[in-house]
């Protein structure tokens, strides 16, 4: 296994996604007949395409997050930041739901986002262990 | 992990640029090896090492 291989993603890979996905949302916004908001949301993933463009060559995290400067060590740095953003959305989720149900509701949308977390992480970890 | 990179760089006039672009990771990378604050990988570990010229367990040293 080459360890250049992993040095896979150009200074283009990450703004393109965020104008991708700044498109999508302004077609999202203006099919709901709001596309002004559209605009806004295209102008601020625009705006970060550029950060994420211009600043990976002067910054080694923008460059990791926008790929030229992935190597294994970023991918371990991704894989650690990645867990605990889910760690973190997992708790918060669970927080609301607990919120919901002692309101007197009756945990929804929480309750499908906590079920599809726990399917997912189970199925990752067999997946992982069949693959190891 | 304690390792001997930093000297063996230095050793042969190199700067971390240049021996992570002979690796093919970043220079971040190698001054964090040097600076024993990430474990290379396997595959990294053993390249470093026939880069070297050296046994793999001459750079790197498991401190119990």
């Amino acid at each position: 296994m080459s360890t250049t291989d992993r040095l896979v993603r150009t200074r283009w890979w990450l703004p393109a996604v965020s104008l991708l996905l700044g498109a999508i949302m302004f077609a999202a916004f203006a099919i709901g007949g709001e596309t002004a908001d559209g605009a806004q949301s295209f102008a601020v993933m625009a705006a970060l395409a550029a950060l994420f463009f211009f600043g990976s060559r002067r910054s080694e995290t923008l460059g990791g997050l926008g790929g030229p400067a992935r190597d294994e060590r970023w991918e371990m740095i991704d894989l650690r930041a990645t867990a605990l953003a889910g760690m973190v959305l997992i708790a918060v989720v669970i927080g609301a739901f607990l919120y919901e149900i002692a309101s007197g509701e009756d945990g929804s949308p929480y309750s499908q986002l906590g079920a599809i977390a726990g399917v997912a992480y189970v199925l990752a970890i067999a997946a992982g262990r069949l693959r190891s | 992990m304690r390792n001997e990179v930093r000297s063996l760089r230095a050793g042969r006039d190199l700067s971390q640029q240049q021996l992570g672009e002979a690796m093919g990771v970043s220079r971040q990378t190698i001054n964090s090896i040097e600076k024993e604050r990430y474990t290379p990988s396997l595959p990294l570990a053993i390249a470093l090492a026939r880069y070297f010229d050296r046994p793999v367990e001459e750079i790197f040293h498991v401190d119990h």
